[in-house]
């Protein structure tokens, strides 16, 4: 366990040192940051825009603004932590160059999982926290609803980090899987939005089908105290099986692995 | 079931591995056409090899190119999984690759590197070292080792991105050492160096297998490593063993000839030389000619009296010569 930590420190070290070399990128991660908060704003612009609309599906300004803070350091955690690792999967196989990752005495989703970071893109977490406490020092929020949102929330980033993970090892079949993340960011970005501001079919959709509610819209209710009880376990029960599942999908596309030819 | 000698390092029985591969025609159409109907087709890479490697033994892996040595080197470290066959290393089950397994293997790629591109190998190092847990006091001693032997010192600095092909190929091979394995696939570890680079990485390796008697399996297509390190030789063709003994035996197996080399005090002409021996080659007062293994001393003698001849050495043909008489041209074909 102490060896993980270890690693974990190595590891994030070694990729910031790595990134330090490349300072010409910080300017465009900036203006990235700060364009994907401009599109989210100007969509709940959009929404509430019209004179007399109070609420959106239930929804006030306020709440919102937590989804959407919630969204944004969703995406904080996707582009800092999850995709830079996942996206180098599928070179990874292509290039053979899983073979050293497997030859380690290492747990190998440990080391694919963990390898690298893009703090870069770390202005996403500030924005998404920031949007978050603004919109929530408007809104009563007890210590309970609190704890939930943070319980609440690290379920959903399981599910997503899950989500990636399963996508990405697809790779270990259809190599070339580059465009599997850009389906995922085609329907991850409609969690951006309250899921009940859209008609019930699509919501049917993104509630049970992609469990896309679960990462934003669940915790922002569970801090505003406004959620029920089953959608409170149901996140945290659907995290643990998502886990348990990508693990034997990602066991099994390694069994499977035959490197790239010599 | 065969029974494994029990001080075995590496232990192979009728090893097979065939590949699925998928075919698919040049062109968008073509992928398409692809995913809608895979067009699967079974190749056998590697098919029943068999062999036994005692501990401390350094061996040379030839063959033509596709012959199967990468592939047989990938499932003896645990990275493929054979279609058939027995394998154990250091009484280990490869596939499984459990962590115990993997602390006592390194496979090196000449083609392939796990240094961290954007950092100085000491970084990648240092990963390695927390991986393998390897203490600090050991590590420290590797690291001096490896820099005397190799001749780090200056370079472990430096962006692995700004080092030159020979010196990213020794700060390869120090981070595959690091944790003293005792058995040593290197696949190719010279490929691309020059003859001073190849040089140090050979007796790298020598150094490595007489300071810790690891095993070593070695395959590269520069005759010179082979005959440099190994005594034993192992030669696959077409994913079958062809050859499993010594180097002198091999040269001998290849039938071939000894190379007749003359130093004349007079001109001859290549057709007086026919008389003696084949592949007559004469420049100015020197001149080659390859004989019948057997007839060596008859023909030497018989060449010394005829002719005004003032020096006469007989050597083996090269290796190479001798691989491409094994394989006759086969290497261009296969690529
Ligand atoms: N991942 C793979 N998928 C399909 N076929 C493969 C794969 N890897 C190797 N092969 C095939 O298996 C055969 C043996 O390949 P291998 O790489 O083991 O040869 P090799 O002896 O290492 O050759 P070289 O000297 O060129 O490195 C070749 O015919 C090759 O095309
Ligand atoms: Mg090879």
């Amino acid at each position: 366990m102490t060896r993980y930590l270890r690693l974990l420190r190595l590891f994030t070290g070694a990729t910031l040192s790595a990134q330090l070399e490349y300072r010409a990128n910080f300017l465009g991660a900036v203006l990235a940051s700060l364009g994907e908060v401009g599109v989210a704003l100007l969509g709940i612009g959009v929404l509430f825009g019209q004179p007399g609309t109070d609420t959106v599906g239930g929804w006030t300004f306020h709440q919102a603004l937590l989804v959407t803070g919630f969204f944004m350091l969703t995406e904080g955690v996707i582009s800092v932590f999850i995709q830079p690792n996942m996206s180098k999967i599928a070179e990874a196989v292509r290039t053979g160059s899983m073979d050293f990752t497997l030859l380690k005495p290492l747990d190998a989703q440990f080391g694919v999982s963990t390898r690298h970071l893009n703090v870069l893109r770390a202005g996403d977490l500030l924005i998404g926290l920031g949007l978050i406490a603004y919109a929530a020092s408007h809104l009563t929020v007890t210590l309970g609803g609190f704890a939930g949102a943070a319980v609440l929330y690290l379920s959903a980033v399981v599910i997503v980090y899950c989500i990636w993970l399963a996508l990405s090892t697809t790779a270990f079949w259809f190599v070339k899987t580059q465009n599997a993340s850009e389906l995922f960011n085609g329907v991850f970005g409609a969690a951006r939005f309250p899921v009940t501001a859209f008609p019930v079919p699509i919501r049917a959709l993104l509630t049970f089908v992609v469990p896309v509610a679960l990462i934003t819209t669940v915790p922002a209710q569970a801090l505003t105290g406004t959620l029920t009880p089953a959608l409170a376990l149901a996140s945290p029960l659907v995290a643990a099986a998502a886990f348990v599942l990508t693990r034997l999908f990602w066991l099994k596309a390694v069994a499977s692995y035959t490197s790239a030819s010599s | 079931m065969t029974t494994l000698p029990p001080d075995a390092a590496v232990h192979v029985r009728d090893l097979r591995k065939s590949y699925t591969i998928h075919e698919k025609e040049p062109g968008f159409l073509g992928s398409l056409r692809a995913f809608v109907r895979r067009q699967s087709r079974e190749v056998e890479a590697v098919r029943g090899v068999s062999f036994d490697l005692a501990p401390g033994e350094v061996v040379g892996f030839l063959g033509p190119n596709g012959a199967g040595k990468t592939t047989t080197l990938k499932m003896l470290s645990g990275l493929l999984h054979p279609s058939g066959g027995e394998v154990r290393v250091a009484g280990f089950e490869p596939r499984r690759r459990q962590s115990e397994f993997l602390r006592r293997i390194t496979l090196v790629m000449g083609q392939k590197q796990q240094l961290i591109w954007d950092l100085p190998a000491l970084d990648s190092f240092l990963v390695n070292q927390a991986i393998y847990e390897i203490p600090d006091p050991q590590y420290r001693a590797t690291m001096h080792e490896f820099t005397e032997v190799l001749g780090l010192s200056g370079i472990l600095k430096k962006q692995v991105r700004k080092l030159s092909l020979g010196e990213r190929m020794k700060c390869e091979l120090a981070a595959a050492l690091l944790h003293r394995p005792q058995v040593l696939f290197l696949d190719e570890p010279t490929i691309g160096l020059d003859v001073n680079m190849q040089e140090s990485v050979r007796a790298f390796i020598r150094d490595y297998n007489e300071r810790y008697g690891a095993t070593v399996i070695l395959t590269s297509h520069y005759m010179a490593d082979v005959t440099a390190l190994a005594r034993r030789i192992l030669v696959i063709d077409r994913g079958q063993l062809v050859f499993d003994g010594d180097l002198a035996r091999l040269v001998e197996r290849a039938g071939g000839g000894k190379t007749v080399r003359l130093q004349l005090r007079r001109p001859v002409t290549a057709a007086a030389l026919a008389a003696y021996g084949e592949g007559v080659k004469v420049d100015g007062l020197s001149a080659e000619l390859t004989v019948p293994r057997a007839e060596v001393s008859s023909r030497a003698a018989r060449l010394l009296a005829d002719l005004d001849v003032a020096d006469l050495t007989v050597e083996d043909p090269p290796i190479e010569a001798v691989m491409a008489e094994l394989f006759g041209g086969k290497e261009a074909v296969r690529g």
